[in-house]
């Protein structure tokens, strides 16, 4: 996408992100986000302001001009330049009585997309012709973006535009990605791995009951979350093509959505052990910031902080929350039970993150056990000796951390399953290092 | 906010760097640019800390400390609002090996010149085993520099989307940029010598020699500041008498072959620096108490 076309969009962000970022690192940003990981325009617009801290809920104050596969069914003020392809007019019954609607399908040269006006008698739309419709707002229904004509609806006749609409209006045009190379608001896109688990879940959807299949699916690049919206009859252990699937995060880990425009097919493929299938993928945390998360995730660092709320730590005997003053926000005064925590801020020179730890790694990473804790404590006086000695014990020192990544407003976390101090050979990472040097002088 | 990343850079090139670039908003952070193009607000520095000296009050300590790396020395800074580096520093004695968190600082007196220095959120002390790490880390980070930089210089105009485009970090992409700008060419063997230096410390046991240009190549290159606009002969006198004050660690002197060192690096040459202190000597503000030491009076 070039950057003329971003014009709008980079005005916007420059005034909801109000001077968090300057303009020329929003284009870079925006140009990653775009063109090196090819994800959807809104997607990059979300990942940006997450990471640079705006409020993604102003985004879209002012309408924005979009093409078709562009919509991600949340706009709120969006304008489309699209041609109509279908229309006819209804009457539904509403708690004010009947009403006429009309609703149809609106295409461009890159797709299609249902539309529905809900002030019919507003405009008088004839089937053919191209219109620039402005203020509209989106929806999905049923996985499926939808386009809607409030009353805050402006259209206008665009007699003289040639819209480029191809003869074929869906398109099934598909790319091939490996698990780490998906990114939150890719559409139409094909994956190949091997099913690790698999089973069924019942979910309500708009008051409905319905049956969806998750798991996990995994290649060599690593692992990936999935639900299937229709029973494709998948078992564990089976090496799937997945063509047409369209991908979601859940904060920040990308997850893969097999809807029913989706096409499952059993390869023949030889995912075999040696190919580490579904063991822990080994990231940089700088791409870990880039995609927002992973699940089962390993990266390596050089413990640089230990935030607040490391060390001993009291919780609630009812819901395991952290207390304090023996006071639980939902079950009141409480004699609470204690814990140790860590949360340890790894780096490794591409980013950082914040590790979670949990009681049984800290010990065995600090060499502290919670009984030493609690008499360190106690005869201390001092609430913050243990974190104190946490610090001088884990800061440092280089760590290899397992988990899964999540990103929220504090950033990006890891939620540690193991965690141990790393050993590097030094000696034989410095001697590959001389042979490349040598090889370059 | 996203958490600034703490680079791994050797302090050779961390204090050859002069181009800063403020953050416009109040809170937006602002950047160093090194000569190899790192953009650098916060560091992991690990080496032995040399000394140390609280030039405060005892009530409210300001501790300067030097830390030593194959390349050079990080100047460290810590007062009162770096209350964990400056408690742990109080408790620490010199030599140690010691592992620092933070953030960069510069300052520059009117002439032009800029001192770096690293104002620590943490510093802790840590085995030769991290501190090898550290400058195996640091010699990595230098490489992948000078390699981005390389293939910035072969465009015929360098172009940051483009280098995005061929896989460059746009961070690094950004600050390569930005260090041909303002820095132009670097040359090459002065931070080839700090990756020999660096491996030379992790691998003693083999000769490493990457056939570098004459020891010569220690010498400042283009990027060091020309000494016409080092500032008054006045200016250098009082750089020079304050090296004399961090280099005097036992009393008996400062060894005018590390006094020397400093001077380099800072752009002074021998023959320069000959004349400083004669000067200084001349005006009775120094002496020599032995043959090859220089002491403040």
């Amino acid at each position: 996408m070039e950057i003329e076309e971003l014009t709008p969009t980079i005005e916007e962000m420059k005034r909801v992100l109000e001077g968090k970022i300057d303009e020329s690192t929003l284009i870079e940003e925006l140009n990653t986000y775009l063109n090196i990981y090819k994800v959807s325009l809104e997607a990059a617009k979300r990942g940006i302001l997450r990471k640079y801290g705006g409020d993604s809920g102003f985004v879209t104050a002012e309408s924005i001009n979009k093409k078709i596969d562009a919509l991600e069914g949340n706009e709120q003020n969006v304008d489309l330049l699209a041609r109509v392809v279908f229309i006819e007019d209804r009457e539904i019954q509403t708690k004010n009585g009947p009403r006429n609607i009309s609703s149809g399908i609106l295409g461009d040269d890159t797709g299609t997309v249902p539309f529905t006006s809900w002030e019919s008698g507003k405009f008088q739309l004839e089937k053919g012709v191209t219109y620039l419709f402005k203020n509209l707002y989106a929806k999905t229904w049923n996985e499926k973006v939808q386009i809607n004509l409030g009353s805050r609806a402006e259209v206008e006749r665009k007699d003289d535009v040639n819209l480029g609409m191809p003869e074929r209006t869906y398109s099934y045009s598909s790319h091939e990605a490996k698990v780490s190379e998906l990114r939150e608001g890719m559409s139409s896109v094909t994956v190949t791995g091997k099913i690790l688990s698999v089973g069924p879940k019942e979910i309500t959807s708009r008051g409905e009951k319905k049956t969806i299949y998750t798991g996990i699916l995994a290649d060599e690049t690593g692992k990936v979350e999935f639900s299937a919206w229709e029973d494709f009859g998948l078992s564990d252990e089976e090496v799937i093509q997945v063509k047409n699937a369209y991908v979601r995060a859940w904060r920040g880990i990308p997850q893969l959505n097999i809807g029913d425009r989706s096409e499952i097919s059993r390869v023949d493929d030889d995912f075999d052990d040696s190919m580490g299938i579904g063991e822990s993928s080994i990231k940089s945390i700088g791409e870990l910031i880039e995609v927002g998360g992973g699940l089962d995730i390993t990266v390596l660092g050089c413990v640089v902080d230990l935030r607040a709320g490391s060390g001993l730590i009291k919780r609630c005997p009812e819901c395991n929350r952290s207390v304090f003053n023996d006071e639980c926000a939902s079950h009141g005064r409480i004699v609470p039970v204690q814990d140790l925590r860590m949360k340890a801020v790894i780096d490794d020179g591409s980013g950082a993150l914040t590790a979670i730890i949990n009681r049984d790694i800290s010990e065995a990473l600090s060499g502290i056990t919670l009984e030493e804790a609690v008499d360190m404590a106690r005869s201390s006086l001092d609430s913050d000796a243990v974190s104190h000695r946490m610090e001088e014990r884990i800061i440092g020192r280089w760590v290899k951390a397992r988990g899964n990544a999540i990103s929220d407003e504090y950033g990006l976390m890891l939620i540690c399953r193991e965690a141990s101090l790393d050993q590097l050979d030094v000696k034989a990472e410095a001697e590959k290092l001389l042979k490349e040097l040598e090889v370059m002088m | 906010m996203i958490r600034e990343t703490a680079w791994r850079i050797f302090a050779g090139e961390l204090n050859s760097s002069q181009l800063e670039m403020k953050g416009e908003e109040e809170k937006s952070p602002s950047y160093l640019i090194t000569p190899l193009g790192a953009k650098v607000n916060r560091v992991l520095l690990a080496g032995v800390l040399m000394e140390k000296e609280n030039i405060g009050s005892e009530e409210e300590p300001m501790w300067k400390a030097r830390v030593q790396d194959p390349t050079g020395s990080f100047f460290i800074n810590a007062g009162r609002y770096q209350p964990e580096a400056s408690a742990a520093l109080a408790q620490m004695e010199a030599p140690r090996f010691v592992a620092v968190v933070g953030k960069t600082k510069t300052f520059s007196p009117d002439d032009g010149r800029v001192f770096v220095s690293v104002r620590p959120e943490r510093i802790v002390t840590v085995d030769e085993d991290a501190r090898d790490r550290w400058v195996l880390e640091a010699c990595q980070s230098t490489w992948t520099r000078m390699k981005a930089l390389r293939s910035a210089l072969a465009m015929d105009t360098p172009d940051e989307n483009e280098l995005v485009k061929k896989g460059m970090n746009p961070v690094l992409a950004n600050g390569i940029l930005e260090a041909i700008g303002y820095y132009g060419v670097s040359e090459s063997s002065r931070y080839l010598r700090m990756l020999q230096d660096g491996l030379r410390m992790i691998l003693p046991d083999q000769h490493i020699d990457l056939g570098l240009p004459g020891d010569d190549a220690d010498l400042p290159d283009e990027i060091d500041i020309d000494p016409e606009k080092a500032g008054s002969d006045l200016d250098q006198e009082d750089l020079i008498l304050s090296f004399l004050e961090i280099l005097d660690t036992d009393g008996k002197g400062a060894p005018f072959a590390d006094l020397q060192k400093e001077a380099e690096k800072e752009g002074i040459g021998a023959a320069q620096l000959e004349e400083v202190t004669n000067s200084l000597m001349d005006k009775g503000l120094v002496y020599e108490p032995v043959l090859g030491r220089l002491k403040k009076i």
